[in-house]
C-alpha cells in the first residue's frame, strides 16, 4: 500500500486488479486485521489503531475465500451464531443466526454437520456467518471462485439484500461480468495504488489504464466496442437497448 | 526450515553417509575408551573438521545452550560424586574433589563431542540430500517422500494458521490478550488447522498418485550425488577407529 | 479413431446413495479438445477421475462399465501405468506440489524419478517441459514461493513431462486471477494444437466456447447433451443452472425477440458480433 486515499460509504465497491496488487491488504486493512505503518484507517469514525481487529467485528464483517479456514463447529446452526454471540445478547444472536441462514437459504440444513455439505454449500455457511453479525460494513473477498451459476444467483440475492438494507458492501473481484453488474463504484488497483476510481462504465471504458492494470474490460463491453458502438454498456440489457436503438 | 549453511567447503561435498559414519566413530569410540583424552582427541577432530567446514560458527550457539548444563554437572559431580576424595579447593562452605570434578570434563568433553559429530552432519549436509542418500540405500519411498515434505509443509502450516486466524479475529475472536482468552482461543484455531490439514492431505495423496508415486519401477535420482575421492577412505577411517576402540579396550 | 470410450460407466461413492455417475456412454477422438460443464456436484470431477484411475482405484465404491482410454481398461490398470496415458491437473494448486522438491525443476521431474526413466531422458523432458511453459525465470526458485498462475503451470508442467496422450484439467483457473487463467488456457491451447487430446471442466464458458471442439454437459451423474458448443448452447436446458456465454446469451436474447428459432448459435466475442451486426436489419 502506498499513500492511498479512500472514501467508502454509500456506494457499493469492487475493487478489482492483478493478484498481488494490494486489494486484499487493503481489506485486511479496513477490517483491523492489519494495521497502517503510515496513516489513518476510520471506521465509522473509530479508528482501527486504537481498536482491535475482535472489537471491531461488530462493524465491519469480512468474508475470506476458504470456508474450510474457519468452520470448527458440528453443527451449522453454531457456526453461523459464534460471531453473533460473540456481541449480541443470546436471543438477539439466534434471531440474526436463523434471519442469515434464510438469505443464503440453508435454514433446512442448520442442524447438519458443515463439513457434511458440499465446498459451495460451505462458503454460503461462512457468509452468513459473518451476515449474521449484522455489521454496517459487509466485506466479501473473491466471493465468485470457484462458484457455479447456482451460486452467484445466491450471491447476487445476498448482495441485493444488503444494499436493500442500507450497508455498504465492498468486494475483491476477478469476474469483471460480475464487478460491472452487482457494483455501483469500481476501484483498480495496481502495485499498492489506485489507478482508477468511479462508476463501472467509466472506468471500463479507460481501456489504457486497464491495460496498465492487467484486467479486462467485460465481455459485454468487449462485444460493443466489437460491434463498432461508441458506448460502453456493461451489463446485457443497456447492451440490447443501445442495440435496437441502432436498428 | 533447515540448519544448511551452503559454504563451499570438502566438508560440504562429502557424502552425507560419510558423514553419518563419522557420527557413529565419534558417538561410539569415547564410550567404548572411557578416558578423557580419547573424548578430547575425538572432540578436537571434529572442531577441526567443523573448522574446515566453515560453520564452526554456528555451533557455538548450541554450546552456549549446553554450558549451564555443563556447568551443573561439574558442580553436582564435583562436589557429591560418591567416589571423591582428594580436595582440589573451596568456594566458602562448597568443597570440590578431583575425582567429581575429571568425572565431570569427561561427560562433558563427551557432550561437546557428539554435539559438534551431528552439528557437522546438518549444517553441511542439505536434508534433501541425506535422504536422498538413505533412499538410495533402502529408505523406502514414502519416508523419504515425509522425511522430505515435513521441511517444507511446515512452513505452509504457519501460513494456514496465520489465515486461519485472520478469519476468526473477523468474527470477534479474541486470540492474543489475557491467559483466558488464548485458551479459549485453542479450539476455533486447532479445528479448522487440523481440518485444512486433513482436506489437503487427500487431495495431495492424489496428485502424487497421478504422478506415479505408488509406482513399483525402480527409481531415478535426477540429483547426481558426486563421490568424493575422499568418501571411501574416510569411512574406513571411521570402521577402523571403532576397531581399534573395542580392541584397545578388550586388550587393556 | 477414439481413444477414450466410456460404455454405461456406473459409479457410487461409498457411503452415499446416489451415483455419481449415471450410464455414461460416449467416445472422443484423438486430438480433440472437449470442455465439461455442469453445476457443481454434477460428476465433472468424478468422470474425470475415472479416466485416469482415481475412480474406482483410490476412491473405492461401486463400479459398472468399462472405461478404455488409448487400448487400456481403466479398471484393470493401475493409476501409475495410466499416469503415463492421462494426465490429471487438479484445481488447487498448491496442493499439487509435492512439497519434496527445493526446486521448480526438480518438482517437475518427480514423477518421472518416479517412473525410473533414465536421468538423460528426465533432463531432456524437463528441460522442454520448462519452455513450453515459460517457466525458465522460476526454474530455481522454491514451487511455494510462486504465484497461483505460476504454480499450476509447474503442474501442468509436471504432468507434460510425463508425456500422456491425454491430458485432462479439472477446473484448472477457478483459483487463480484472470492473468492467470489467461496463461493457464494458452498453456492448453498449445498442447492440444500439438495433437493431444485435451479435455477441461470449467465454469467459464466464454473461455470454453472459444478453444472447445466439443462440450460435455453433466447434470446429476448423467451426460445430458455431447456436441459443439454452437449447436450445445443453442440447446434449451430447462431444469440446470448453466450459463451461456454472455456473447451467446446476448445473441440468444434478440434471436427470441426475433422468433428466429436456430439449431446453432455463435459462442465467441467475433462471432456474436458478426451475427449481430448482420442482423442489425
Amino acid at each position: 500500500m502506498n499513500d492511498v486515499s479512500l472514501d467508502l460509504g454509500g456506494e457499493s465497491t469492487a475493487f478489482i486488479g492483478q493478484n498481488g496488487a494490494g486489494k486484499s491488504t487493503l481489506m485486511k486493512l479496513l477490517k483491523g486485521l492489519l494495521v497502517p505503518e503510515r496513516g489513518d484507517i476510520l471506521i465509522n469514525g473509530k479508528n482501527t489503531k486504537d481498536t482491535s481487529a475482535a472489537k471491531l467485528a461488530g462493524e465491519i464483517g469480512l468474508i475470506f475465500q476458504n470456508p474450510n479456514e474457519q468452520i470448527f463447529k458440528h453443527k451449522v446452526f453454531d457456526e453461523v451464531a459464534f460471531g453473533p454471540r460473540r456481541i449480541m445478547d443470546a436471543r438477539e444472536a439466534e434471531a440474526r443466526t436463523a434471519a442469515a441462514l434464510r438469505t443464503v437459504g440453508l435454514f433446512h440444513k442448520k442442524d447438519v454437520n458443515p463439513y457434511d455439505l458440499s465446498l459451495s454449500e460451505r462458503k454460503l455457511v461462512a457468509a452468513a456467518s459473518v451476515l449474521a453479525m449484522d455489521t454496517d460494513i459487509v466485506i466479501f473477498d473473491e466471493p465468485t471462485m470457484g462458484q457455479d451459476e447456482k451460486g452467484i444467483r445466491t450471491l447476487k440475492a445476498i448482495l441485493e439484500d444488503l444494499k436493500g438494507q442500507g450497508k455498504l458492501v465492498l468486494a475483491v473481484l476477478h469476474d469483471m461480468a460480475f464487478a460491472a453488474e452487482c457494483f455501483e463504484r469500481i476501484v483498480v488497483m495496481a502495485h499498492g495504488e489506485i489507478l482508477l476510481d468511479g462508476p463501472p462504465e467509466a472506468v471500463f471504458a479507460n481501456e489504457e489504464a486497464l491495460k496498465k492494470a492487467g484486467v479486462e474490460p467485460p465481455p459485454v463491453m468487449q462485444l460493443a466496442i466489437r460491434c463498432g458502438f461508441t458506448e460502453r454498456p456493461v451489463t446485457k440489457e443497456s447492451f440490447l437497448r443501445l442495440y435496437y436503438e441502432r436498428r | 526450515m533447515s540448519l544448511y549453511v551452503d559454504r563451499p567447503s570438502v566438508i560440504h561435498r562429502l557424502d552425507p553417509l560419510t558423514k553419518l559414519c563419522y557420527i557413529a566413530a565419534a558417538v561410539t569410540v569415547p564410550f567404548i575408551c572411557p578416558v578423557k583424552s580419547v573424548a578430547l582427541l575425538v572432540a578436537a577432530v571434529t572442531y577441526i573438521l567443523l573448522a574446515a567446514g566453515r560453520v564452526v560458527t554456528k555451533v557455538l550457539p548450541l554450546l552456549g545452550f549446553v554450558a549451564p548444563v555443563l556447568l551443573s554437572i561439574f558442580i553436582i559431580q564435583g562436589m557429591f560424586m560418591p567416589d571423591n576424595h582428594a580436595l582440589v579447593f573451596r568456594i566458602g562452605p562448597l568443597y570440590f574433589y578431583k575425582e567429581g570434578l575429571s568425572y565431570a570434563a569427561l561427560l562433558s568433553l563427551r557432550v561437546i563431542g557428539i554435539l559438534g559429530a551431528f552439528s557437522l552432519l546438518v549444517l553441511t549436509t542439505k536434508p534433501s540430500d541425506l535422504i536422498q542418500a538413505l533412499m538410495e540405500k533402502g529408505l523406502p519411498p514414502e519416508i523419504g517422500y515425509v522425511l522430505n515434505a515435513v521441511l517444507q509443509i511446515i512452513p505452509q502450516m504457519a501460513n494456514a494458521l496465520q489465515r486461519i486466524t485472520d478469519a476468526q479475529r473477523a468474527r470477534g475472536l479474541e486470540t492474543d490478550g489475557r491467559l483466558l482468552d488464548r485458551i479459549k482461543a485453542f479450539f476455533p484455531l486447532i479445528g479448522p488447522v487440523v481440518m485444512n490439514a486433513f482436506v489437503e492431505t487427500k487431495d495431495r495423496a492424489m496428485a502424487l498418485e497421478v504422478r506415479a508415486f505408488n509406482s513399483k519401477t525402480k527409481r531415478t535420482f535426477l540429483h547426481v550425488r558426486k563421490k568424493h575421492p575422499a568418501d571411501v577412505a574416510l569411512r574406513i577411517m571411521c570402521l577402523a577407529a571403532i576397531i581399534l576402540a573395542v580392541v584397545w579396550r578388550l586388550v587393556g | 479413431m477414439s481413444i477414450i470410450k466410456a460404455e454405461a460407466l456406473r459409479y457410487k461413492y461409498p457411503m452415499q446413495d446416489e451415483l455419481a455417475l449415471d450410464h455414461l456412454s460416449f467416445s472422443i477422438d484423438k486430438g480433440e479438445f472437449i470442455g465439461i460443464i455442469g453445476e457443481n456436484g454434477a460428476g465433472k470431477s468424478t468422470l474425470c477421475q475415472a479416466l485416469n484411475g482415481l475412480v474406482p482405484h483410490f476412491h473405492k465404491g461401486a463400479y459398472g462399465g468399462t472405461v478404455t482410454v488409448a487400448g487400456k481398461t481403466v479398471h484393470e490398470t493401475s493409476v501409475g501405468e495410466l499416469s503415463t496415458i492421462v494426465g490429471m491437473v487438479f484445481e488447487n494448486p498448491v496442493v499439487q506440489i509435492t512439497g519434496a522438491k527445493l526446486t521448480v525443476y526438480e518438482e517437475i521431474a518427480f514423477g518421472l524419478e518416479n517412473l525410473g526413466l533414465p536421468r538423460s531422458t528426465i533432463i531432456e523432458r524437463v528441460d522442454e517441459a520448462i519452455e513450453l511453459l515459460n517457466l525458465a525465470e522460476v526454474r530455481d526458485k522454491s514451487p511455494f514461493a510462486l504465484s497461483g498462475g505460476q504454480m499450476q503451470r509447474v503442474a501442468i508442467a509436471g504432468m507434460i513431462a510425463m508425456r500422456p496422450e491425454i491430458m485432462i484439467f479439472d477446473e484448472p483457473t477457478s483459483q487463480l486471477d484472470p492473468q492467470g487463467a489467461t496463461e493457464v488456457f494458452e498453456a492448453i491451447e498449445t498442447l492440444s494444437r500439438n495433437g493431444v487430446t485435451v479435455l477441461v471442466v470449467s465454469h467459464q464458458m466464454e473461455r470454453l466456447a472459444r478453444h472447445a471442439d466439443r462440450i460435455m454437459l453433466m447434470h446429476g451423474g448423467r451426460l445430458v447433451a455431447f456436441d459443439t458448443p454452437e449447436r450445445l448452447f443453442a440447446m434449451d436446458f430447462s431444469g440446470i443452472s448453466v450459463r451461456r456465454p454472455v456473447y451467446t446469451e446476448i445473441v440468444r436474447t434478440v434471436q427470441k425477440a426475433g422468433g428466429i428459432s436456430a439449431e446453432t448459435v455463435p459462442v465467441t466475442l467475433e462471432g456474436a458480433a458478426e451475427w449481430l451486426v448482420k442482423h442489425r436489419g
